[in-house]
């Protein structure tokens, strides 16, 4: 076939046709030329600046000596030392000191809050108030002290982790282990719910002092009031770590409990741990205020 | 080659598959590798008793018609997978905004039908759509008949049971975990069977052309065939442990690995969803209008420009990583000049209407493709933009690089898809038109509608995202948590599974259509113009 004019373009056409399609023989737009040269001229400044082709075992480094991990390493660098500048107190002072300076929280709590909610708000919640089997941190009730240096302390090596000088706390299974028979359990369990004010069979309760004397008050104290700042807590509250009520107790006397706080001394710097130290006791004392 | 012999030959691939699948069925462990093993043994065991018989059946007439059967399979195909993964991509988009949705059970959450979403949809949906067009095309732009009678169910078969082996092996956790390339290595090899036979038939049947040219179309599908087998191989070279689990070691480590991922996963892109995909555009467009391709020209540079430059553009995906940085700026320039050549058919798609601008309003089917070929122009725009180093610390790992991806695949791949199924099952089963134009109009703004939430959605949620992870406050310390940005997520999550439900019900709005047209009347009298050319006896 010949190529043939088309009407509605005044191009002519290749001459080919394919199931009744056909091709104007159009020449490329002038704009697509320059573009293309364009382009393929911006590409040869970024090859002659930057590192691009290989040969064997070697490539063209480029006239500007750039390399990408040189300028992370300068940029993480630059990054720390700036952090160190304007975290300056915690990287010096010692925790305590730093809790008794009323003019960091204003200027820290952003930076430990977003550290709070990374590391720590899926257990212990956004608003620090814990949720079942995770304390809550701002209830004023502490298993461990309230002093900042425990508190710094507990975040270094967590409870019952690997860590060689872990904060270790057990309840131990009771009835699992068969320390206690099931009746002793349930006299156990009402005892307990007597002395945190809850509904409870009053003689079953009275059958159950002397056995919390016996195996139970050595981790909880006396009457169950904890305060020996070992991990047990006291039983005479209102905060339930495990939920109060018969069966919730029941359960963790048969079971036990366990609980694990990470330990973070190997994952966030000492200033970090500081900081969340320091962030924890300003939202306690936020509730106290209120 | 004679018919015995291509049975024959035939035959011997489909029976190496079939001692494959009763080899994993035997000595398999694992249920689910077990379940593959019967599922290849079965479909195998079929498809080699089907040619025995063929073997002994005297030596049918070849009518001097197109073949089509096989094609209207794939249309089927196309669709069953389309709405599967539609269906199961909106769910995960639920499930993004409402985590609980994932029904806390193994296989239901998100990591194990993620990929089933994308499989279902790339090579299900978009696969099987390459595969009929693609018979379709050849034939009538060639006329000539396909050039085996075998040959076509053999790859269509194989295919299609290596998409259902990958699908229902990923909420059993069998992946290799290669993004775009999870089925492990049996299904890879069934795999690499089909597309050699594919390949074959492709260039037999242009060679029996009776054209004295070779259209344009059937360039980029046979460039998308080549370049498909290439990645295909090199990416899914592994060591299986052992005949008995599905599990296998890729040859490659580290970063060496990664980069043959994403010039694998790059150029999945550029050649089956792009490539491909403009096969389509170069026949249904101008066929549909009935203008000739604007430039002649400008389909060399399209097609020659998308062939050599996407190959070295992989590298792009993983910029501020271990890669050596000659690979990420020699990639990232590559993907500059790209630009050219992908607007250069853009242009010769959209210029191609002229004169007749008319039917963008009168005919879906054109206003589906038209509107492709803009989201084709949109994505690559954006595509080519993201590739560049500083560009990319912004968009890399953020939403804004999935909103990209489904204005590739839901604006470009699934309209021009939709466009040329529009066209195509008419003709192919001999109609006077589709069941309804109306409904073809409603599916195309119903799809319209939620690409543009979805994509919109994404790119305000992936910038969004993206600052909030780069803002520091005075101390040099972020000033948001991980977990704001995710709060910050949820709005933009719900509006793009409403747009992914409204595509959703596009879709089987038009698969409806699509079963009305095929139910409906038959046209009466054939078409002169759309048969072989009767050629001597080979």
């Amino acid at each position: 076939m010949t190529p043939e004019r088309d009407e509605v373009s005044g191009e002519l056409t290749t001459g080919h046709e394919w199931n009744g399609i056909k091709e104007l023989n159009t020449p490329i737009p002038k704009v697509f030329r320059i573009w293309l040269w364009g382009s393929i001229a911006i590409c040869v400044v970024y090859w002659l600046l930057y590192p691009a082709w290989p040969f064997v075992s070697d490539y063209t480094k480029g006239v500007l000596g750039y390399s990408s991990r040189l300028d992370v390493q300068e940029k993480v660098a630059d990054g720390r030392a700036f952090r160190a500048e304007s975290f300056a107190p915690f990287e010096t002072t010692d925790v305590t000191t730093l809790s008794e300076d009323p003019d960091l929280q204003a200027r820290y709590e952003p930076a430990a809050q977003v550290l709070y909610r990374d590391n720590c708000s899926v257990c212990h919640g956004r608003d620090l108030q814990g949720q079942e089997s995770f304390p809550n941190l701002t209830d004023g009730h502490w298993l461990w002290s309230s002093t900042p240096e425990e508190i710094e302390y507990t975040l270094q090596v967590g409870i019952n982790t690997t860590h060689q000088d872990t904060r270790y706390a057990e309840m131990p299974a009771f009835g699992r282990d068969e320390m206690l028979a099931a009746a002793e359990i349930s006299d156990v369990t009402d005892y307990v719910l007597q002395i945190s004010g809850q509904p409870h069979d009053a003689t079953a309760a009275a059958r159950g002092e002397d056995l919390f004397a016996e195996n139970c008050s050595g981790c909880h104290n006396d009457g169950g009031v904890g305060g020996l700042e070992s991990g047990a807590p006291s039983l005479t509250d209102e905060a339930w770590i495990y939920g109060k009520g018969p069966d919730a107790i029941l359960e963790t006397l048969k079971n036990g409990r366990a609980g694990v706080m990470p330990s973070w001394s190997t994952r966030l710097s000492p200033a970090e741990i500081k900081l969340l130290t320091l962030y924890v006791l300003w939202a306690g004392e936020g509730d106290a205020k209120q | 080659m004679t018919r015995q012999s291509e049975i024959l030959l035939t035959l011997t691939a489909v029976l190496c598959v079939l001692v494959l699948g009763i080899a994993i069925l035997g000595w398999g462990v694992d249920t689910g590798y077990v379940l593959h093993g019967w599922i290849i043994a079965i479909a195998a065991g079929w498809g080699a008793m089907y040619l025995i018989n063929r073997l002994t059946d005297p030596s049918p007439d070849i009518p001097l018609e197109y073949k089509d059967d096989v094609i209207k399979w794939g249309v089927l195909a196309c669709f069953v997978w389309g709405v599967i993964g539609f269906t199961i991509g909106d769910l995960l988009a639920w499930q993004l905004a409402f985590p609980s949705l994932n029904g806390d059970m193994s296989w239901s959450n998100f990591g194990r039908i993620r990929p089933i979403h994308t499989t279902s949809v790339i090579f299900g949906f978009g696969g099987n759509a390459l595969l009929a067009t693609s018979f379709y095309v050849v034939q009538r732009t060639s006329r000539a008949r396909l050039s085996s009678e075998t040959l076509p169910w053999l790859v269509f078969g194989g295919y299609n049971l290596f998409v259902v082996l990958a699908v229902t092996g990923y909420p059993l956790g069998i992946t290799q975990s290669k993004e775009y390339a999870e089925p492990e290595w049996y299904a890879d090899l069934i795999l690499l069977f089909t597309w050699v036979a594919y390949l074959l038939l492709y260039m037999r049947t242009l060679a029996r052309r009776a054209e004295p040219h070779i259209y344009v179309a059937n360039w980029y599908y046979l460039g998308f065939i080549v370049v498909i087998a290439m990645l295909h191989v090199v990416n899914n070279l592994s060591v299986p442990v052992s005949i008995s689990y599905a599990k296998s070691y890729p040859l490659f480590a580290g970063v060496q690995d990664a980069m043959t991922q994403w010039w694998y996963g790059h150029n999945a892109v550029g050649f089956l969803l792009t490539a491909g995909f403009l096969g389509m555009m170069y026949y249904f467009l101008p066929k549909a209008v009935g203008r000739p391709i604007y430039s002649y020209r400008m389909s060399i540079l399209g097609f020659w420009g998308i062939t050599f430059l996407y190959l070295w553009a992989g590298s792009h995906h993983l910029h501020y990583t271990a890669l050596p940085d000659w690979v990420q700026y020699l990639g990232m320039t590559m993907s500059i000049i790209l630009l050219v050549p992908s607007w250069g058919s853009v242009f010769n798609g959209i210029l191609t209407l002229n004169g007749a601008w008319d039917k963008v309003r009168t005919d879906p089917a054109v206003r589906f493709m038209m509107v492709a070929v803009l989201f084709y122009g949109l994505t690559t725009f954006e595509g080519s933009f993201m590739a560049i180093r500083p560009v990319n610390t912004l968009s890399h790992y953020t939403d804004w690089t999935v909103g990209h991806v489904h204005a590739g695949a839901l604006g470009w791949v699934a309209f021009i898809t939709f466009g040329a199924m529009y066209k195509m099952v008419p003709w192919l089963w001999k109609r006077e038109s589709m069941y309804s134009l109306r409904l073809e109009a409603w599916h195309f703004w119903l799809a319209l509608t939620g690409t543009l939430i979805y994509v919109g959605a994404m790119w305000n949620s992936g910038i969004t995202q993206s600052l909030m992870w780069q803002t520091y406050d005075p101390n040099g310390a972020f000033t948001y948590a991980f977990i704001d940005t995710v709060d910050a997520m949820r709005p933009y999550y719900i509006a793009r599974a409403i747009g992914g439900l409204l595509y959703l019900i596009g879709a089987l709005i038009g698969s409806y259509n699509i079963y009305m047209t095929v139910a409906g009347p038959r046209l009466r009298g054939a078409d002169k113009l759309a048969l072989p050319l009767a050629r001597p006896a080979e």
